[in-house]
C-alpha cells in the first residue's frame, strides 16, 4: 500500500518537517486537501511567516482562526470534496497572548503582558515559534474534532529546534538554577538584585557589567510574574511530547533530491528515529523524471539546427534526472526502511487546488514517478 | 546603470531557502578579494559550506585566511559569546570563572536573542578592527545570512535589544550595530532569488520587510537558474515534431516564460538584477563558482 494513503488513514496528526525551500507547505496542504476530498475531514495548520499557504490555497489572508475552504474553490478545480477542509495560519503574538490570558493568575496578567521580556519572548525569541506551534496543535487536537490535522512546521535553521522547543521553554521557565536564584525573591514577594541569592557577589557584578543591572532586575520581575505558571507549562510540554509520540501521530519528512539537502535530511531522519517518533515516509519533492527512452532517436529525425537545440535540452534534462536519481538512491539507503515517495517537479509552481490535486496523484500513489538510473 | 557596490563595507546575502545564497555569498567574496579588497566571508551558525565550495579546507569558528585577500569563518554562538564577553571583560580568567558557570549560562539564555546578538556583534566587530598602519583589517565583510524569516529576526536583533534591554553595555553595543546596519553608505543587502513564483513572492516580501521594518538598504537582486529562450513558438506545435519531444520543448519554453515573469515582477523593485544562468555541473565546486563570478564580478566593483 502507498505509505501516504496508509499514513492518512491510520493517523489523526501528521507533522510535516524538513528544511526550508523544499515545498513543505505545498505538501502539507496537499495532504489535507486530498484527505478531505477522499472523505476524511482535515485542517492544515501553517506557521510560515511568508504566508505561502494562503498563496497556495488561493486565500488572501488566513487569520489566527480556522477557515473553511469553500466549495467554490474546490469546484473551480473540478473537485467535489466528501468532507470539509480547513486551513489556518498561526499568529504567534496572538496565540501567546491567549495563552497568558488563559493560564496566568488574574492579578499577574497585565504585569506579564506589559513586561519587555514577555514582548520579545512572544515575538522574537528563537524557538518560541516552534513552541507555540506545538501548543496550538495540542489545543486543536484536544478541543476540536478534526479527523486529521496536518502541521506544517516553521523552516527551522536546525532540525533539533523543533523537537526541542517544549523542553527549551520549560527549561526557560522552570529550572533548578532559576529557583535557586529566585527563591528569596519569591519569598519576599519583591525582586531586586540584592534579594537574589547571587546578592552582591562577584558573579552578579560581572553579569551586570555585561548586561546592565536593570536587565537582571526586569528579568527577575518577569520570572516572578511567570512563576505561578510553571506547573501549567510543564504539564503542557509533557502533553505535547506525548501527542508527538502517540500512535495516532506520524511525521512526514519532506525534502528535495538535490545533493546539498541530503545530509540534513538524513540527520533529521535519524533524529526522529532516535526520539522514537514514527516517520511515515520521506517525501522527495520536485524530482526531475527520467527521460523516456526513444527521445534521442526521435531527435535524430529533426531537421536543421532544431536537432542540436533539442539534443542540448535532452542532455540537460538527463543531467538533472541523473543527479536526482543519485540523491534518491542515497536517501533510500540511508533512511531505510522508511519508504520514499517521489513527487515530480512541475513546470509551473503549485499554487492552487488544481495544482495540489496534481501533486496528490503522486503523493497518494495514483501515478508513479520513475527516477533515472 | 552600473550596479557596482564599491564603498559598502558590509554585504548581507539573503533570500528564500534553497535559492543559492551560499553560492552567491562565496562568489561575491571571491570577487571582492580579486578586486583587491581584504574580504571576510561569514557563515552564521550553519553547516560550513563556503570553504568547500571554494575548494578549501573547513576553517570552523576561527577567522582564517584561505587565499589572497580572502578570509572565512563559520560563526557559532558559543564561541561568539566567549569572544564578545572577552571584549567587554578583557580578562580570560574572569570569563572562565563567570561565563562558564552553569547558573550564569542559564541566566544569559534568558536575555532575548542574545546568541543572535553576539553572532552579529562578532561579525560587525570585525569591521571595526584596524591594522598597525591604521587601515581596516577587513575592507569588506560578507554575511551568508539565514533564510527569509530567520534573516529578518536575525537582523532585527539589535533593535529588539534596544527596545528590551535597559541602558547598559549590551544596549549601547546594540545601538552601534543598529546604526551600522541602517546606514546605506556602508551596508547593503543583496537578495537572491529563483525564476519561480514562490521564491519571487518571497523576495518581494523580504524586500518590503528589510526596507520598512528593519531599515536596511537592499541594493541588488541576483536571479539564479536563469534559462534563455531556445525555441520559437512554431517549433513546439509543428506536426513534424513527435509528441514527446513537443512536451520537452514546451517544458523548456515554460521555464523560460517563468524567467521572464520573474524578471518583470522583480523589475518593479527598480534595483539592478544580475542574472546567473542555470549551470549543469556536478559536483558544484570551485570551477562553477568561477563561472558564476563571470556574471557577478560587476556587482562587486571589478
Amino acid at each position: 500500500m502507498n505509505p501516504i494513503v496508509e499514513a492518512v488513514r491510520a493517523h489523526n496528526v501528521l507533522v510535516c518537517v524538513g528544511s526550508g525551500g523544499v515545498g513543505k507547505t505545498t505538501i502539507s496542504a496537499t495532504l489535507a486537501m486530498r484527505s478531505a476530498v477522499d472523505g476524511k475531514g482535515s485542517l492544515v495548520l501553517t506557521i510560515d511567516p511568508a504566508r505561502r499557504l494562503a498563496n497556495a490555497l488561493g486565500l488572501d489572508e488566513l487569520g489566527n482562526t480556522e477557515a473553511k475552504i469553500s466549495e467554490e474553490t474546490f469546484r473551480a478545480a473540478g473537485l467535489t470534496p466528501q468532507a470539509a477542509m480547513h486551513a489556518m495560519m498561526l499568529d504567534m503574538k496572538r496565540t501567546w497572548d491567549e495563552l497568558i490570558e488563559r493560564r496566568a493568575p488574574p492579578d499577574k496578567r497585565e504585569k506579564i503582558l506589559s513586561n519587555r521580556f514577555y514582548r520579545s519572548l512572544s515575538t522574537a525569541l528563537a524557538g518560541s515559534q516552534e513552541y507555540i506551534a506545538m501548543e496550538k496543535l495540542w489545543e486543536l487536537r484536544t478541543q476540536r474534532d478534526y479527523p486529521l490535522i496536518v502541521l506544517d512546521t516553521p523552516p527551522t535553521a536546525h532540525a533539533l529546534d523543533f523537537l526541542d522547543a517544549p523542553n527549551r521553554i520549560l527549561d526557560f521557565l522552570d529550572n533548578d538554577a532559576a529557583r535557586w536564584l529566585l527563591t528569596p525573591a519569591l519569598a519576599a514577594g519583591k525582586v531586586g538584585l540584592k534579594l537574589l541569592n547571587l546578592g552582591s557577589s562577584y558573579v552578579a557584578k560581572t553579569i551586570s557589567r555585561f548586561t546592565g543591572t536593570e536587565t537582571l532586575q526586569e528579568l527577575a520581575a518577569f520570572m516572578l510574574a511567570m512563576s505561578g505558571m510553571n506547573e501549567g507549562f510543564r504539564e503542557r510540554a509533557h502533553q505535547t511530547r506525548e501527542l508527538l509520540e502517540a500512535k495516532s501521530t506520524a511525521f512526514v519528512l519532506v525534502t528535495g533530491p538535490m545533493p546539498e539537502r541530503l545530509d540534513e535530511t538524513v540527520f533529521f531522519h535519524t533524529l526522529l528515529k532516535q526520539n522514537h517518533l514514527e516517520v511515515a515516509a520521506v517525501v522527495v519533492n520536485r524530482v526531475h523524471a527520467a527521460i523516456p527512452a526513444g527521445l534521442w532517436a526521435q531527435a535524430q529525425g529533426l531537421k536543421g539546427d532544431l536537432r542540436g537545440r533539442v539534443e542540448k535540452t535532452l542532455e540537460e534534462s538527463e543531467f538533472l534526472a541523473a543527479q536526482d536519481a543519485r540523491g534518491i538512491a542515497r536517501l533510500r539507503e540511508l533512511c531505510s526502511p522508511t519508504p520514499l515517495v517521489l513527487v515530480p517537479r512541475f513546470e509551473v509552481d503549485v499554487h492552487d487546488l488544481g495544482g495540489l490535486w496534481g501533486t496528490s496523484q503522486y503523493l497518494f500513489g495514483d501515478s508513479h514517478l520513475e527516477a533515472a538510473r | 546603470v552600473n550596479p557596482g557596490l564599491r564603498t559598502e563595507r558590509l554585504l548581507i546575502v539573503t533570500g528564500k531557502g534553497g535559492v543559492g545564497k551560499t553560492t552567491v555569498a562565496a562568489t561575491l567574496a571571491l570577487g571582492s578579494a580579486r578586486a583587491g579588497l581584504r574580504t571576510l566571508v561569514c557563515e552564521v551558525n550553519a553547516k560550513e559550506r563556503i570553504t568547500t565550495l571554494l575548494g578549501k579546507a573547513e576553517v570552523g569558528p576561527n577567522v582564517t585566511c584561505i587565499e589572497e585577500n580572502l578570509w572565512a569563518v563559520d560563526v557559532r554562538p558559543h564561541e561568539a559569546m566567549r569572544e564578545y564577553a572577552l571584549m567587554i571583560l578583557k580578562f580570560e580568567s574572569i570569563y572562565n570563572a563567570v561565563f562558564e558557570n552553569r547558573l550564569v549560562r542559564y541566566f544569559l539564555r534568558f536575555i532575548p536573542s542574545l546568541s543572535e546578538l553576539v553572532i552579529l556583534g562578532k561579525i560587525l566587530f570585525h569591521l571595526k578592527e584596524k591594522r598597525a598602519d591604521g587601515s581596516w583589517r577587513f575592507d569588506r565583510v560578507i554575511i551568508d545570512a539565514p533564510a527569509t524569516g530567520h534573516a529578518i529576526t536575525f537582523l532585527s536583533v539589535p533593535q529588539v535589544i534596544i527596545d528590551t534591554v535597559p541602558p547598559g553595555p549590551l544596549s549601547s553595543d546594540a545601538q552601534w550595530m543598529r546604526d551600522f546596519l541602517v546606514d546605506p553608505a556602508v551596508c547593503a543587502a543583496i537578495l537572491v532569488s529563483l525564476p519561480e513564483e514562490m521564491p519571487v513572492n518571497e523576495t518581494l516580501e523580504l524586500h518590503a520587510a528589510l526596507t520598512s521594518r528593519v531599515g536596511i538598504a537592499v541594493k541588488a537582486i541576483v536571479l539564479n537558474g536563469v534559462l534563455s529562450a531556445r525555441f520559437t513558438q512554431g517549433e513546439f506545435s509543428g506536426p513534424y515534431v513527435a509528441p514527446e519531444l513537443q512536451l520537452l520543448i514546451q517544458g523548456h519554453s515554460a521555464r523560460v516564460a517563468l524567467t521572464e515573469a520573474a524578471l518583470t515582477r522583480l523589475g518593479e523593485l527598480r534595483l539592478p538584477i544580475t542574472q546567473v544562468p542555470r549551470l549543469y555541473v556536478q559536483p558544484f565546486a570551485r570551477p562553477a563558482v568561477e563561472r558564476v563570478l563571470l556574471e557577478l564580478a560587476p556587482l562587486v566593483g571589478t
